[in-house]
């Protein structure tokens, strides 16, 4: 267990807080996808609530791995969130863990192909990139999406990517960009 | 029991230029009961934390010692031991749900076995007085409460220094004064070392062994026992403003209207059901004990918060208008500063409220003597997040002003400010309101330099909220 | 029953039925998890709540695959749909009959997770009712500027790490100054017991889930 010697119990608590409040801001969008999916249901494209969503989903991972540049920081920040959810009662049951997991793993390796070393728009978009891959694969299977016509698969790709590019990338390096601004994480993290 | 000695001890913040501490020397002998006062920002909490290892002292700038025993080289596991520090806010400092696990979370730590918990526990809190809070959960406890419980769990884990930041800070005095005779008791009986920090002394003339003082060149000083009558009474006085207003005038145009309001937190009743009426364009005050309820008043005036019965602002239930019109209309100025801002900078702050401004009072040239008039002027490009507490906590006025809604809520706008940003503050308030015509309701406990701004009184005690009467 | 192999076990349910496609499977599963809740004194208002949540999603997921699958449309939406019940009744007999702390004791105890991990998510965890109202706060304050802040608001969620850091500082130090050390070792007043029981339930659990899914001819 060496890379748990490098968690500090103020970060640990900090990545679950943060989990936790952006779990709490999300339940304000749970209107946006019910909306979506009950009007898009009828032509079968009700995925695509999922899809223009999940970036958001997935954001806590990523900013978690962007923020505290630790080995595991994206995994845990977005298990963390997922176990949260989870007690609280989610439309998701036990696969939300799952969900936590592979949405953590994602993030995780787009820092690890980069070495932990790029916290920039290389590191952001391959982790935008590598969560879009390792989520795809895991709704393959979970929400049936091997049974799908090519051209609508090819278009949830698309729209996945964008939403994880969009809120896990964007988004992120905004939310980062005022905290580096903010000069509040220094007195917390000295790398 | 032990001996504590401070020996050089230098603390310089990294962030800052000048040291918070400077080649502090003393000692403190054990069993005594250490009153330790200075004014805002003069490094009390900081000096707290080094002696408990809060915050770690760098080698070369001196040393702390327990009975001769360097904090720095003492087991970490064997500090809490030997010193445990209470903190001044009561949230955010438990790990754990209930009391009870929350001491038995501590006491694990310290390694306690297992089958001597319970009876720790349970003579812990009856010592504070607390048994029927055993099983009842922390989010749900008052203020007051927290802190017993904090005291509870220091007591289980029979440190031998007792180190208390403000503790009485969100306390009413009746807690205040059983807790503070908890402390002589375990001073007295079980022989502990107690220092606490303080802003409030009333009540400590006859319970401290010694009392000693920041100085202005970041020493620590003790107070010679001749000079004590002079400390305490010279803030007795200062506590004892005693101004009194006329009750309001029936006719007045009504700004708020409660009819058969209750406020509750959690299953703590705070306000029962009341009737009462806020005037326009006057401005009231609100005080009361600790815990009274006078934040949640504003928090479900500006629709925060969950109350019973019915309240209206001018001639409509404040539930059926519109959230973002409503937000204009009343503005709540938060009791922690921090929570107002939104951006980065200073510059970037007043922009922000320049462009929504509801009215045309203030042009660039009125804000840039508030400014100065707030001695503000040259932090434009400052981080807010750096700026001092006091600087903090005037700019967040200046913004909210700004931005002119009818009604301000305020709530302790005169938290941590020395008198001097006081009375600037309330004459900009006042000249802005001559022209503005904003109404004001203002919590606040400090009464010194806010009475001229002042048209009614409203007294927040005991489940009730009445105009006090001009003759008592 | 430990909770951290309840867990497991679940966990082991959930991603195998996320790979099979049979319908009454999913349902034996819903009703399986149905029994055990009602053995544990679930209010039957809970179990209504649980067959509501999950609606729309199982809706959509049905329809997506009714309307825009591939070979045997029929059959895959109603996997779908029963299977999100399954997830979500699964899940239910283990966020409504453990808590977390139970869950964190296990961990801690029984496979050694670091305690600082098990303490500062529990920790965290004790704060969710005031973060809750605390985003109303930030939006409020927001309002009162001029500002409405979003769910795609940068601000919005600047603040929340703030609030964040702040209180991550503060709780840290409460629990350093209520005697806990990082990686050093505690005493435990509630005992976590991992016994052959456990494993026994596991190791059957998962072999049962097995003749469901290869032996039993389903219809
Ligand atoms: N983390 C920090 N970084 C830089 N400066 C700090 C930090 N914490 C405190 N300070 C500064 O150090 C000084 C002493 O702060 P401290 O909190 O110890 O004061 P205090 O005497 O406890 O004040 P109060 O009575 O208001 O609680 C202040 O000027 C403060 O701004
Ligand atoms: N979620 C909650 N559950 C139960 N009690 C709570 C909760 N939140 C606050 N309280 C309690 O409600 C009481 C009223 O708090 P409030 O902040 O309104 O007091 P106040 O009059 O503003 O005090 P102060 O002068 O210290 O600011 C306090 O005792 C507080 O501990
Ligand atoms: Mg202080
Ligand atoms: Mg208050």
């Amino acid at each position: 267990m060496k890379w748990a010697k490098a968690w500090r119990l103020s970060d640990i608590i900090l990545i679950a807080l943060i989990g936790i409040f952006f779990g709490a801001i999300f339940m304000g969008t749970n209107y946006v996808y019910d909306v979506l999916t009950a009007v898009l249901a009828p032509v079968g494209l009700s995925g695509l609530a999922n899809e223009l969503l999940l970036g958001l989903w997935c954001m806590p991972g990523m900013l978690a791995g962007y923020m505290l540049r630790l080995k595991g920081s994206a995994t845990l920040g977005e298990l963390l969130a997922a176990t949260v959810e989870m007690f609280f009662g989610g439309q998701w049951g036990i696969s939300t863990l799952i969900s936590g997991v592979t949405q953590g793993f994602g993030a995780e390796l787009g820092y690890i192909v980069t070495r932990y070393k790029h916290y920039d728009w290389l590191g952001l978009t391959a982790s935008a990139l590598t969560t879009t891959i390792v989520t795809f694969g895991w709704d393959l299977a979970r929400n049936g999406y091997f049974k799908l016509q090519l051209w609508l698969l090819i278009l949830y790709f698309v729209v996945r990517f964008c939403s994880m590019f969009l809120f896990g990338g964007v988004l992120t390096r905004l939310i980062t960009d005022l905290l580096d601004r903010s000069h509040v994480l220094k007195s917390t993290h000295t790398n | 029991m032990a001996t504590i000695a401070l020996k050089n001890l230098s603390y310089t913040y990294p962030e800052a230029q000048a040291p918070t501490l400077n080649h502090v020397q003393l000692t403190f002998n054990p069993q005594q009961f250490t009153l330790l006062t200075g004014p805002s920002g003069t490094g009390k909490s900081t000096l707290l934390k080094l002696m408990t290892g809060l915050l770690s002292l760098p080698r070369t700038q001196g040393s702390i010692s327990y009975d001769g025993q360097d904090l720095a080289e003492m087991a970490l596991t064997d500090r809490a031991g030997q010193v445990a520090l209470m903190f001044q806010n009561p949230n955010q400092q438990f790990a754990m749900d209930s009391v009870e696990n929350e001491l038995i979370f501590a006491l694990e730590n310290r390694l306690v076995q297992p089958d001597q918990i319970d009876a720790k526990i349970t003579a812990a809190l009856s010592f504070v007085g607390i048994s029927e809070l055993r099983k009842r959960e922390l989010n749900h406890l008052s203020g007051g409460e927290k802190q017993k419980v904090a005291l509870a769990v220091i007591v289980a884990m029979d440190s031998d220094v007792i180190l208390l930041d403000e503790p009485f800070a969100s306390v009413d005095p009746a807690a205040r004064a059983s807790l503070l005779k908890r402390l002589v008791q375990l001073r007295d009986e079980a022989g502990k070392t107690i220092i606490l920090a303080d802003h409030d002394l009333t009540d400590y003339a006859t319970i401290v062994d010694q009392v000693v003082r920041i100085t202005p060149a970041r020493q620590l000083a003790t107070v010679p026992t001749s000079d004590w009558s002079a400390l305490f009474s010279a803030f007795a006085k200062t506590n004892q403003s005693d101004q009194r207003w006329p009750l309001p005038d029936e006719t007045a145009t009504p700004l708020f209207q409660l009819q058969q309001v209750a406020l509750k937190q959690g299953s703590h009743q705070l306000l029962q059901p009341t009737n009462l009426t806020l005037l326009k364009q006057h401005n009231t005050l609100i005080t009361g004990p600790n815990g009274s309820g006078k934040s949640t008043l504003f928090e479900s005036l500006v629709r925060l918060i969950s109350y019973t019965g019915k309240i209206t602002y001018l001639t409509d239930d404040i539930q059926t208008l519109r959230r973002k019109r409503y937000a204009r209309q009343v503005a709540l100025l938060f009791q922690d500063a921090e929570t107002q801002f939104l951006n980065i900078t200073v510059a970037e702050e007043l922009a922000q409220s320049q462009k929504y401004v509801y009215g045309d009072y203030f042009t660039q040239a009125r804000i840039d003597a508030a400014m100065a008039q707030l001695n503000l002027t040259g932090h434009e490009d400052q981080v807010i997040y750096t700026l001092s507490e006091g600087q903090k906590k005037k700019l967040q006025i200046l913004i909210m002003l700004i931005m002119q809604s009818p009604v301000l809520l305020m709530d302790e706008p005169l938290k941590g400010l020395d008198l001097s940003s006081v009375h600037a503050l309330v004459a900009l308030l006042q000249t802005t309101l001559a022209s503005t015509k904003q109404s004001l309701i203002i919590i606040s406990h400090q009464l010194t330099g806010l009475t001229p701004l002042i048209d009614y009184h409203l007294l927040f005690d005991q489940h009730q909220l009445q105009y006090r009467e001009a003759t008592t | 029953m430990n909770p951290s192999i309840k867990l497991l076990l679940l966990f082991i349910i959930a991603l195998e039925i996320s790979f099979t496609m049979i319908i009454s499977l999913n349902i034996t599963l819903v009703i399986l998890a149905m029994i055990y809740l009602l053995a544990h004194r679930t209010k039957l208002r809970t179990i209504g709540w649980l067959l509501i949540v999950p609606l729309l999603p199982a809706i959509g997921l049905w329809s997506t695959q009714y309307i825009n699958g591939s070979g045997n449309k029929t059959l895959m939406a109603w996997v779908l749909f029963t299977r999100i019940y399954a997830f979500v009744f699964t899940g239910a007999t283990f966020t409504l009959t453990t808590n977390i702390l139970q869950l964190a004791d296990a961990l801690e105890q029984n496979w050694h997770l670091p305690s600082k991990f098990a303490y500062g998510v529990l920790a965290a965890y004790n704060l969710v009712p005031k973060i809750q109202h605390e985003v109303q706060i930030i939006r409020t304050a927001g309002l009162m500027r001029g500002q409405q802040l979003s769910f795609w608001s940068p601000k919005l969620y600047f603040k929340a790490i703030l609030v964040s850091i702040n209180w991550s500082q503060n709780l840290a130090q409460a629990m350093t100054s209520h005697g806990f050390v990082e990686d050093a070792p505690r005493t435990h007043y509630r005992h976590s017991v991992l016994c052959w029981q456990d494993w026994a339930i596991l190791i059957i659990g998962v072999g049962l889930l097995q003749v469901g899914i290869f032996l039993v001819p389903w219809v």
